[in-house]
């Protein structure tokens, strides 16, 4: 008897909601998503991102505050902005996610396995130094234009190399990435599906990562994504911070140059 | 004078790399260094698994990169391995029982690779609901492919329309070649009879699926 | 090992329009883990939100909230610089109190 109240005033707001989104000619899920990206608890990650780039950590007790993401040793701003790309200390392309891992070994002392076994937190626990660390660092890009370049030849190459992968179909389920994210609205059961093969859509992608996975309840990264994507098409699994990543993310980011950053994104 | 000459163009050509003068690499090049990072980046809990990502022909005609268009040879050498692939059932019976095919029909799960283990259950979902509009009112469902709604109301339940759904499940290729659909039947995904089912879900006047 | 929360408070008129993040589990204590044990109970159970020390909203709160919660609070009678001050307890007694000024809109 007492929870009916209740109710009427759910059933009321709700009603509210969707008659004022109807009326205004909006799509009520749309004022959802709205919602959720106007307060994402994904946030909640950027301070410990923070902390965890500044703290002395590892066997060798240092912070990151040397690490340089391609515009000098501890400078953040802009940095992701630019990245995937080549650095002459390793003689390699790489994106955010392997950067930090290089820099972890490097100059913390953590072992290589140990820190990729961790990157990717279980779904519901509090999140791994990887995810907050690349939230972070993508954080202090806010409000920037993706702005990759391919002037050297190993970044041309890579970049070449992810648009072949994002086309190349393989497995029983003949997938490449194109089949899903070729062509507008398009979506899987109720997942809509991004159109990466459109500026529009590609800008989308590059400017979201990373973000707060609303079902996992963590912050979920670029390199995640590839290998959850690989998972569903029945394929091997796909290697922390492999090239293969990297060329995919390379192919990406350079197509959504101009987006405008934007992190957390909020996702499912 | 050549001393000069040649001191310059000495350091002007660092420079001219390092101004970012990149010239794209040939297609051969990118795919000698595309698939070398497919054989070293990917783990699996068994080497057989890793074959995964090994393209046959067909897939590797039909992995256009960028909107290149498929060539007639092409396409006819894709329609002619697809008919060539297609199995049928030992019984000879193409139309099974659509009850199963329903349940098959709304399942996405199945020989997924996780964690260094294989997702093996009693049998792999047909992954339908994820792309194609199914029984009406269904609204769980994707929009990659044409909706199947009604689709035994459209075209009857004949041997004929037996046959060819059969054969568009079993390889969608043979009818529409580098389709976006997997060729489920052909790649090992179902198995003959369970596609049966299916064809009895999609043309059964009975199923859920041509219910007005 | 309470995590500090996020909170916003803009002005609207005189009325601060206060958005907090929290971080917490939330556990409903039916949840079961990879191993099959029960995941016990864990949940805020109470939320207190302060103007300028004045309590306005006390609020209980059950399992039934989810993880990472979010609070949206609207405060009548605000001005630019006033403190309002956001304070969890949760079910194993811990607890967390963060204050921010409201800020007057841009």
């Amino acid at each position: 008897m007492k929870e009916r109240p209740f109710n009427l005033v759910a059933a009321v707001s709700l009603c509210a909601i969707v008659t004022t989104a109807q009326a205004q000619g909006t799509d009520p899920l749309g004022v959802g998503r709205r919602m959720l990206t106007e307060d994402n608890p994904g946030e909640l990650w950027i301070d410990k991102g923070k902390q965890l780039f500044h703290e002395k950590r590892g066997p060798k007790n240092a912070s990151l505050e040397q690490c340089d993401f391609g515009v000098g040793p501890g400078k953040l701003e802009g940095a992701s902005a630019q990245l995937p790309r080549y650095f002459p200390d390793t003689d390699k392309v790489q994106d955010l996610e392997s950067r930090l891992l290089t820099c972890m070994v490097e100059l913390q002392g953590f072992k290589r396995e140990d820190v990729v076994k961790r990157a990717i937190s279980p779904g519901g626990s509090s999140g791994s130094d990887m995810e907050a660390l690349a939230l972070y660092i993508t954080s202090r890009s806010n409000g920037m234009k993706m702005n990759v370049s391919l002037g050297h030849q190993k970044e041309y190459d890579m970049y070449k190399a992810g648009e072949y992968l994002f086309f190349r179909r393989a497995g029983q389920t003949d997938f490449a990435c194109v089949q899903c994210h070729g062509e507008a609205n398009k979506r899987i059961r109720l997942q809509d599906l991004i159109h990466m093969t459109s500026k529009k859509g590609v800008q989308e992608v590059v400017s979201t990562w990373p973000a707060y996975r609303g079902a996992h309840y963590v912050v979920r990264t670029m390199q995640w994504r590839l290998y959850d994507c690989f998972w569903q098409m029945r394929l091997p699994e796909l290697k922390y911070a492999s090239d293969t990543s990297i060329a995919l993310t390379t192919y990406l980011h350079y197509q959504g140059n101009g987006a405008v950053i934007k992190v957390p994104g909020f996702k499912r | 004078m050549q001393k000069a000459w040649l001191k310059w163009t000495l350091l002007g050509v660092p420079a001219l790399i390092a101004a970012g003068c990149a010239t794209a690499p040939d297609e051969a090049t990118t795919r000698q260094i595309a698939e070398k990072m497919v054989r070293e980046d990917f783990t699996a809990p068994a080497p057989a698994l890793l074959k995964r990502l090994e393209q046959d022909r067909s897939q590797q005609i039909c992995s256009k990169i960028a909107g290149a268009k498929l060539t007639q040879e092409e396409a006819a050498e894709v329609v002619k391995l697809a008919r060539a692939s297609i199995k049928y059932p030992a019984s000879g019976k193409l139309v099974g029982d659509w009850k199963i095919g329903d349940k098959l029909a709304h399942d996405g799960a199945g020989d997924r690779i996780q964690g260094g283990r294989l997702e093996k259950r009693k049998q792999n979902g047909g992954l339908c609901q994820n792309c194609h509009g199914l029984a009406p009112g269904e609204i769980n469902v994707g929009n990659v492919g044409p909706s199947l709604t009604g689709y035994g109301v459209q075209r009857g339940n004949s041997e004929a329309i037996a046959k060819l759904t059969y054969e568009r499940i079993y390889n969608a290729w043979a009818y529409a070649p580098c389709s976006n659909m997997p060729r489920l039947g052909a790649t090992g995904h179902l198995t003959p009879e369970q596609i049966t089912h299916m064809v009895a879900y999609l043309i059964d006047p009975q199923s859920p699926i041509n219910k007005r | 090992m309470a995590e500090p929360m996020k909170i916003r408070a803009t002005l609207q008129g005189d009325v601060a329009d206060v958005r907090i993040l929290m971080m917490h589990p939330m556990e409903t204590g039916q949840r079961k883990d990879s191993k099959g044990q029960v995941v016990p109970l864990h949940f805020i159970k109470n939320v207190v939100v302060t103007h300028n020390g004045k309590v306005v909203l006390d609020a209980q709160w059950s399992q039934a909230v989810s993880r990472n919660p979010f609070l949206g609070v609207r405060v009548k009678g605000a001005k630019a610089g006033d403190k309002i001050g956001v304070t969890w307890t949760d079910n194993k007694g811990d607890k967390r109190t963060d204050e921010v000024t409201v800020a007057a809109p841009s």
